[in-house]
C-alpha cells in the first residue's frame, strides 16, 4: 500500500472519529490500528511503545511545573496584584478595563507558559469586572479569550518546549523570538480597545498618584521578576528548561506561602492535582499522536508532501503561509500539542528544503496553532471566556473576528520580516542562534 | 460496584496528587547539586523524575476518562434527545473501550519486554514501568462499564419519553 493510501485510512479514520466527539488522543491512536494490520513487520504493540519512548523524556517535565507554576500563582492571589498594577499603568485610557485586560494577560503570559490557565485566571477576575462597569460582555469574553493567546507566545510557553522538544530547536531562541511578536499582539488589542472605547463610550479610570503607582509597582514586582528568571536562566545556560520551569514552582511556593501566606495546605493540593491531570490530559494526547507521526514517517508521508508542495515553486515567504494556513486550519479542530507533533514534523522537510530558519518556522507554527485557542469549534480560551462570561460561543464570534484581523496582521509580520523575529535570539545567544 | 470504582478514582486522585508532589524532588535536587555543596550530584534524579512523569500521565488520563474530560471537538450539533446523547455517549465510550482492550492486550506483552530490560541509571526493571499500560487498560475498562451502564439507564429513559410523548 502506498503512502497515499495510508494517508487516507489515517487521516479519514482520525475524522470519523473526532466528527463522532471521540476523544482526540484517543481518535489518534485508533486511527493508527488499522494501518498497523496492512503491514507484516507493524503490530498495535508499537504503539504502546511509541508512546512510552514519547513520554522518557526530562523535557516534557517542564509541562506540569509551567502548569503547576501557574495554578500556583492563581492560588496566591497574584492575578489580583498584576491586575492593580496595570490599573494604574494603563487604566487611565479610554477603555481603561480592556487596557488593564490586555497588560495583565502580558504579564501573566511571562509567568504562567499557558494559555488556558490564564484564560481561566485572569477572565475570572476580569470578565465579570468589566460586565459590572458597562462593557459588552461579547467584547469582554472575546478580548480576554483573544489576550490569553500571548500566554503560550510571550515566554515562557509550553508549546515552544514541545516544539523544541520535538523538532529539535532551541527553547531559548524559541523564548526569545516569542517576544517582539508577543508585544505587537499587545500593542495591536490596545489599539482595538482604544478604538471600542471611543464608539461605545467605555468608562475610564482615574490617573493614579505617584504614591498609588509605586505601591502596585511594590506589590507585584515579585511575581513580574519570574520571566527575567526563568528566560535569564536559560538564556544565561544556568539551566535547562525543565528546571527553570521547577525553579518557577519553588518561586511560587517561596511567593504564595511565606510572601502573600495565601498558600495553605488545601491551596497546595488542589494546584498539584489539578495541573497533574491538566498536564495528563496534554501529555497523553502527545503519546498517541507521536505514534501517529511515527506511522506517517514510516509510510514517507512527509516527503510525499514534500514533493507535491516543491512542484509549487516558490521560497520562504510561500512556505511561511501555507505552515500558518495549515496550522490555523488543524487548530480549528484539535488540540494545539498534537498538532505541533503531526503537523509539525510533515512541514518541517518542506521547511528546510527552502532553507528557512528553523526558528522562524517554529514561530509561525506555534503563533498559528495558538490561535486555533480562540477559533470554533474547538478554541479551549474562547470556551472558558464564554463559560466565565455566560454567554454562547456564537455570541463572542462576531467581536473575536474583529480581534483576528490584528492578530492574523501580526502573523503576517513574522511571516514576512523573519530578521525582525530572529534580532533578540541572534543579540543575546549568538553562539546557538545564526 | 460503584463503591469500588469511587474508591479506584479516589486513589488515582491522591496518587496523582502524590506523585506531582514528588515529581519536584528530584528535579530540585539536581539543581542544588549543581549550584550548591548541600546535596551530592545524584545521577538517578534525571531517571526517577522521567519515570514519575510516565506513571503521572497514564494515571491523569485514567481520572479524565471517568471524569468525561479528554479534549474532543463538538463539530456535530449535540442531540437532542436523551436516547440520542447515550447513542454518542456508547459511541465514544467504545472507542475509549477499544484503546483500553490494545491496552490490556499488548501490554502482557509489552511488560514481558520490559521486564528483560534495566534502566541505564537506576537499574530499576522497566516491567515496573511497562506496566504503566495494561494497569491504564484495566482502570479505563472498569470505570467505562460504570459509564456503559449509565448510558443504558439514560438510553432506556429517553425510550420511555419518547413512548410516553408519542
Amino acid at each position: 500500500m502506498g503512502p497515499l493510501e495510508v494517508a487516507l485510512i489515517l487521516f479519514g479514520a482520525f475524522g470519523t472519529l473526532v466528527i463522532l466527539r471521540v476523544p482526540v488522543a484517543f481518535a489518534l491512536g485508533l486511527a493508527c490500528i488499522p494501518v498497523f494490520f496492512i503491514d507484516d513487520k507493524l503490530t498495535p504493540f508499537l504503539l504502546l511503545n511509541e508512546m512510552m519512548k514519547s513520554y522518557n523524556s526530562f523535557l516534557l517535565l517542564a509541562i506540569p511545573f509551567f502548569m503547576l507554576a501557574a495554578n500556583l500563582m492563581n492560588s496566591a492571589g497574584i492575578t489580583e496584584k498584576l491586575i492593580n498594577l496595570a490599573r494604574v499603568l494603563v487604566g487611565w485610557l479610554p477603555g481603561g478595563l480592556g487596557h488593564v485586560s490586555v497588560l495583565v494577560s502580558m504579564l501573566f503570559a511571562g509567568i504562567s507558559g499557558s494559555s488556558t490557565a490564564e484564560a481561566a485566571g485572569v477572565g475570572g477576575v476580569l470578565i465579570p469586572a468589566m460586565k459590572k462597569q458597562g462593557y459588552d460582555t461579547e467584547f469582554a469574553v472575546s478580548l480576554v479569550a483573544c489576550a490569553a493567546v500571548m500566554g503560550v507566545i510571550i515566554p515562557p510557553s509550553i508549546l515552544m518546549v514541545v516544539w523544541g522538544g520535538v523538532i529539535s530547536v532551541s527553547i531559548g531562541g524559541l523564548f526569545l523570538a516569542g517576544v517582539l511578536p508577543g508585544v505587537l499582539m499587545a500593542l495591536s488589542f490596545m489599539v482595538v480597545v482604544f478604538i471600542y472605547a471611543k464608539r461605545r463610550n467605555y468608562p475610564v479610570y482615574p490617573r493614579p498618584k505617584r504614591g498609588e503607582l509605586l505601591s502596585a509597582v511594590g506589590h507585584a514586582i515579585l511575581p513580574i521578576l519570574t520571566p527575567g528568571i526563568i528566560v535569564g536562566g536559560i538564556v544565561g545556560g544556568f539551566f535547562t528548561p525543565t528546571e527553570a520551569s521547577v525553579v518557577a514552582v519553588l518561586y511560587a511556593l517561596l511567593l504564595g506561602t511565606m510572601v502573600y501566606r495565601r498558600l495553605g495546605l488545601s491551596e497546595l493540593r488542589a494546584s498539584m492535582y489539578d495541573s497533574g491531570r491538566f498536564a495528563a490530559i496534554s501529555l497523553f494526547c502527545i503519546g498517541t499522536a507521536s505514534a501517529f507521526g511515527w506511522l506517517l514517517a514510516y509510510f514517507h508521508i512527509p516527503k510525499l508532501f514534500v514533493d507535491v508542495v516543491s512542484g509549487w515553486g516558490g521560497g520562504i515567504t510561500s512556505v511561511g503561509f501555507i505552515t500558518a494556513l495549515c496550522f490555523l486550519v488543524i487548530g480549528c479542530f484539535i488540540d494545539a500539542i498534537p498538532a505541533i507533533i503531526i503537523v509539525g514534523t510533515i512541514l518541517s522537510p518542506l521547511a528546510e528544503n527552502v532553507g528557512m530558519h528553523p526558528i522562524h518556522f517554529a514561530i509561525i507554527g506555534v503563533i498559528s496553532i495558538a490561535y486555533g485557542l480562540v477559533t470554533p469549534p474547538y478554541g479551549l480560551c474562547l470556551m472558558i471566556a464564554c463559560t466565565i462570561g455566560e454567554i454562547k460561543i456564537k455570541d463572542a464570534i462576531k467581536d473575536t473576528l474583529v480581534l483576528f484581523i490584528p492578530m492574523l496582521l501580526v502573523l503576517v509580520f513574522v511571516i514576512m520580516v523573519p530578521d525582525a523575529l530572529l534580532w533578540l535570539p541572534r543579540l543575546l545567544m549568538p553562539k546557538l542562534v545564526q | 460496584m460503584r463503591t469500588f470504582i469511587n474508591w479506584l478514582y479516589r486513589c488515582h486522585q491522591w496518587l496523582l496528587t502524590f506523585l506531582i508532589a514528588m515529581l519536584i524532588i528530584p528535579v530540585t535536587m539536581q539543581i542544588l547539586a549543581r549550584f550548591t555543596n548541600i546535596i551530592p550530584n545524584y545521577i538517578w534524579t534525571e531517571e526517577m523524575s522521567r519515570f514519575c512523569l510516565i506513571w503521572i500521565i497514564m494515571i491523569g488520563a485514567s481520572v479524565a476518562v471517568r471524569d468525561g474530560t479528554h479534549f474532543d471537538v463538538d463539530v456535530l450539533p449535540p442531540p437532542k434527545t436523551k436516547a440520542g446523547l447515550a447513542l454518542s455517549r456508547i459511541v465514544v465510550h467504545i472507542s475509549i473501550f477499544l484503546v483500553a482492550l490494545i491496552f490490556l492486550a499488548f501490554g502482557w506483552s509489552f511488560t514481558l519486554f520490559g521486564y528483560d530490560q534495566n534502566s541505564e541509571l537506576t537499574g530499576l526493571n522497566m516491567a515496573f514501568i511497562h506496566v504503566a499500560w495494561p494497569f491504564a487498560g484495566f482502570t479505563w475498562v472498569m470505570f467505562l462499564l460504570e459509564k456503559f451502564y449509565d448510558d443504558i439507564q439514560l438510553m432506556k429513559k429517553g425510550s420511555e419519553n419518547s413512548n410516553g410523548t408519542a
